[in-house]
């Protein structure tokens, strides 16, 4: 087995999530159907502006949808997992789980 | 990895941010609180009009002065969540288990109604003490809601501990008033102090239009 081999799995976690500020949000996204950035915040005890950096790439990435809409007259945005996003942790848990799995005690 | 990032954990964690405020203790309580009143205004003014008593504050003005303080104080300090399947199947089946348990309840209410006089007053007690550590203990396991238990042992510990002081101490109403009423005054101001710590905890967070104005700015 060359180190490649070995190294294989660690390459495969995605970046995208391993951040551990996105890795809160998704898991607190994964736990529930949607949040607003209010719950998230203080679930996650993030800044506005680095939930907001996090959530926009989470979005780019396609892992996360954001709707905005309106609660009475109020704007109201609520964030939820896609499906892809829903995969792409499943896959994320996995692959971690292996790469730790894997090592010796 | 799994136990860093504990996914059902999460969810109960979340989950019971809805009953940190203490709302529920309050609502609880207020619902306690009236069975003495109701023992002491149904002479006068009769069952019906006693019921009318009890309840009507209740459903006028404390009921939905809790959904407004929920609404318009709690929510937009901790936001707001949809849960997922897995919660709103928990929420199916506590349903179906609390509505066996009230009809099991409503028998044996009816039953020891038909044979009152025949059975000692503290089974009558034990019976109804049975019936609310089961309402509280199912109520504590499908929301985990871990102050139910606590809850359900002490309004358990009423109807008995009300009887022995009824016919050890002659305390009227079978000591209803007594124990009912210490229970209410309990249930109510813990969550009276859970509120006021809950609103110390979280302060009023800035809109949230003007936030996410902000999180865009600073995204731009």
């Amino acid at each position: 087995m060359t180190n490649e081999d070995e190294l294989h799995p660690l390459a495969e976690i995605d970046q995208v999530i391993h951040a551990p500020a996105r890795l809160m949000v998704l898991v607190h996204l994964y736990v529930v159907e949607s949040v607003d950035y209010v719950f998230l915040k203080n679930q996650t005890g993030l800044s506005w502006g680095n939930l907001a950096t996090h959530v926009n790439k989470l979005e780019e990435a396609g892992y996360v949808a954001i709707e905005k809409g309106y609660k009475g007259k109020k704007p109201h945005t609520m964030i939820r997992l896609t499906k892809r996003g829903r995969a792409a942790f499943k896959d994320y848990k996995q692959n971690m789980q292996q790469v730790l799995d894997d090592l010796p005690d | 990895m799994s136990n860093e990032i504990s996914l059902k954990e999460t969810e109960r964690k979340v989950f019971s941010t809805t009953f940190q405020d203490g709302l529920v203790d309050i609502a609880i309580g207020g619902f306690l609180l009236m069975f003495p009143i109701g023992l002491y205004v149904s002479p006068y003014l009769g069952d019906f009009w006693s019921t009318i008593v009890i309840f009507l504050p209740l459903w006028v003005i404390l009921f939905p002065a809790l959904w407004l303080i929920r609404k318009y104080v709690v929510t937009p300090r901790v936001g707001s969540v949809k849960f997922g399947p897995w919660r709103v199947s928990r929420m199916v089946r506590f349903n179906v288990v609390i509505f066996i348990v009230l009809v099991l309840s409503s028998i044996l209410g009816l039953l020891s109604a038909v044979g009152f006089d025949a059975v000692p007053g503290l089974v009558h007690a034990a019976r109804f003490s049975l019936i609310f550590l089961l309402v509280f203990s199912v109520a504590a396991y499908f929301l985990d809601f871990t102050r139910l238990y606590i809850y359900g042992i002490l309004i358990a510990l009423a109807p008995l501990t009300g009887e022995l002081l009824y016919q050890y101490l002659n305390v009227p109403h079978h000591g209803f008033p007594v124990t009912f009423g210490l229970g209410g005054v309990a249930i109510t101001l813990t969550g009276v102090i859970l509120f006021v710590r809950f609103l110390k905890e979280h302060p009023q967070q800035p809109e949230q239009a003007e936030s996410l104005e902000r999180i865009e700015k600073t995204t731009r």
